[in-house]
């Protein structure tokens, strides 16, 4: 099975069930199915190489969903972008992937004049709006041109038509790459294939018991890993994705799930610190949810207590992944959550994890090791980036870098982590690339960065700086240097000037120490 | 309690935009009734920052349902607001 399959059977299954409600409008499945084959039909007739890469720059919308498909529709290769990043870090990833299609919402129009005058593999640009490009080369197309062969054809017809349909994909495939932050702090490309998404994806289904009644919340964006992991396993169980990009209003969103009646709500951790410390959350009914899901970093136990007290009768799903992995890997079971509180759980269907020593030998239940995954949702590899693949990729075992430990009930427990990760608001930020940006600045002898406990964002990352001698750097000067150089969520919460930073013998720094000053 | 004085109150909580989210960059221009949500310019974390702020500055107590945009979304809709939790 591949992808697009996954929302051509839900439109063959409930062709009038909504699929997706965004902005007070919403789409049913025929309809989103034919407005995704219709863009599909379109790219494919494009002059571009097999399994070409098309990147979509788009908030979530409606639209996002029937572009993605489509991509995936042609035989071609999604590249999701991060919105918030800047067209710098954009351009390296275009460069990178050498995608020949921009899909880029016209709100981002103002980033093109950096993008296509550069990126030299771009042939086509396709946005929502009429946008003015400079490069007289690139051939630009408005999308509401390409909608109209599927309106009022029932999904029966459009599935035997397959003049808008690519070449078929072939489980192994590469079908997506998400670009994460590198532990060298350059973006890589994890490779996802079909077989990747769809097992992870129908496994999901099967633990969260997703049915076409289930609605979720999506807050979280699309081009994040769990973003894209709540679009596939709703739209392949028949169940609705409801859009609201408004988080920074948190009762504006509790309206909206109040509203629409979704039966879930996913999101990280400064999610639900922020809904049960500044929210009425707590206090509302929600009478129709059934599950909450938490992931993208280790959730305070007061937290889930907090979480558990306020909503006692309700599902709450604590999991676990990795992009790498696409990205489900372990979740605890509801029932078990009050008693194993701290534990990521136990694997999801179809997937394997054990933890290792530095040997590559498994160890004993309650030693602590590296927590490696093996199935079908591991990673195709790292995009033109061998080395790091070969560094986490061993006899198709994905070594995720968190030490771990099982419990004598086989429930996991992450320890710590081998690299230098920072998590913070849901994303996972190398403490390495902000040391290096910040180390870019001409007057920054010495700089250390690491993560430190916040209420909200689970952790902040905080950076101390040692000057160069008789110089002198002001705050506002480092932060608006941070803003030049890194995305917004990488750039140090907390900024400090020391004349010398804490080190070891070995002349490494003392970052331990440095936290407690 | 003394009525807003609308003028300074806009390029005070300007500054303190500026400062706090767009990094001191006052290149990065956002007009009076730009939405803070649409610009990219606060983000959910962000937004609890202004709104201590603005309860420190002012005085005021800012109640979890009061957290909109018709409320916070823009320089405009912050001073109006200000404006009646004083008036």
């Amino acid at each position: 099975m591949e992808i697009f399959d996954l929302l051509k059977k839900s439109a063959l299954d409930f062709p009038e069930r909504t699929a997706a409600i965004y902005q007070g409008n919403s789409v049913i499945f025929q309809e989103l199915f034919a407005a995704s084959r219709d863009i599909a039909a379109y790219l494919k007739k494009l002059d571009l190489s097999q399994g070409a890469r098309v990147a979509l720059l788009y908030e979530n919308s409606i639209e996002y969903i029937y572009l993605y498909f489509a991509i995936f529709g042609a035989g071609l290769v999604a590249v999701p972008l991060d919105t918030s990043l800047r067209p710098e870090k954009l351009k390296f990833i275009l460069d990178d992937c050498e995608a020949e299609v921009l899909i880029i919402q016209s709100k981002f129009a103002g980033h093109l004049q950096q993008l296509s005058a550069r990126s030299g593999s771009i042939k086509y640009i396709l946005s929502n709006e009429e946008i003015e490009i400079e490069n007289k080369r690139l051939v630009l197309k408005k999308l509401s041109g390409l909608l109209s062969s599927g309106i009022g054809r029932s999904v029966k017809s459009l599935v035997t038509d397959k003049s808008g349909e690519g070449p078929s994909n072939l489980p192994d495939n590469l079908a997506a790459i998400f670009y994460t932050s590198g532990s060298t702090g350059t973006p890589k490309g994890v490779m996802l294939s079909h077989r990747n998404l769809v097992s992870n994806t129908l496994a999901t289904i099967e633990y969260l018991k997703l049915k076409s009644n289930d609605s979720v919340l999506v807050i979280l964006p699309f081009y994040y890993i769990y973003g894209n992991s709540l679009l596939l396993t709703h739209i392949a169980a028949g169940g609705a994705v409801v859009i609201d990009n408004r988080f920074m209003y948190p009762e504006v969103i509790l309206n909206t799930m109040e509203k629409e009646m979704v039966t879930g709500f996913s999101g990280v951790p400064s999610n639900f610190m922020i809904l049960l410390n500044k929210s009425s959350f707590p206090t509302r009914r929600l009478e129709h949810l059934r599950y909450f899901t938490q992931a993208g970093g280790a959730m305070a136990p007061e937290i889930i207590r907090k979480l558990i007290a306020a909503f006692p009768s309700k599902e709450i799903y604590i999991m676990y992944g990795q992009t790498e992995a696409s990205p489900r890997v372990t979740y605890v079971p509801p029932d078990r959550l009050r008693e194993k509180i701290g534990s990521i759980g136990i694997p999801i269907p179809g997937v394997k994890v054990q933890i290792m020593n530095e040997d590559g030998v498994e160890v004993p239940d309650g030693v602590s090791g590296e927590l490696t995954v093996t199935g079908d949702n591991v990673m195709l590899g790292y995009w033109k980036n061998n080395d790091e693949e070969g560094r986490v990729i061993k006899d198709n075992r994905l070594y995720t870098g968190d030490l771990a430990r099982k419990d004598s009930d086989g429930y996991i427990y992450i320890i710590g982590r081998k690299k230098e990760i920072i998590k913070t608001g849901g994303n996972r930020v190398s403490a390495k690339e902000v040391e290096e940006r910040i180390l870019e600045h001409q007057n920054v002898a010495e700089v250390a960065v690491f993560g430190v406990y916040d209420d909200i964002l689970g952790e902040a990352i905080r950076a101390v700086i040692v000057p160069k001698e008789g110089h002198h750097i002001t705050l506002d000067e480092i932060k608006q240097f941070c803003q030049l150089k890194l995305a917004d969520f990488k750039i140090p919460k907390i900024i400090d000037f020391m004349d010398s930073l804490p080190k070891y013998q070995s002349g490494k720094v003392d970052k331990m120490q440095l936290a407690k000053k | 309690m003394p009525a807003l004085d609308k003028n300074s109150a806009r390029s005070d909580l300007k500054e303190f935009i500026v400062k706090a989210f767009l990094f001191g960059n006052k290149n990065q221009t956002f007009a009076d009734s730009d939405s803070f949500m649409d610009k990219g310019i606060v983000d959910s974390t962000g937004i609890l920052e202004l709104t201590s702020f603005i309860e420190k500055k002012y005085g005021i107590a800012i109640e979890d349902e009061e957290m909109v945009p018709d409320n916070l979304d823009s320089i405009n809709n912050l001073v109006g607001f200000i404006a009646r939790k004083l008036g």
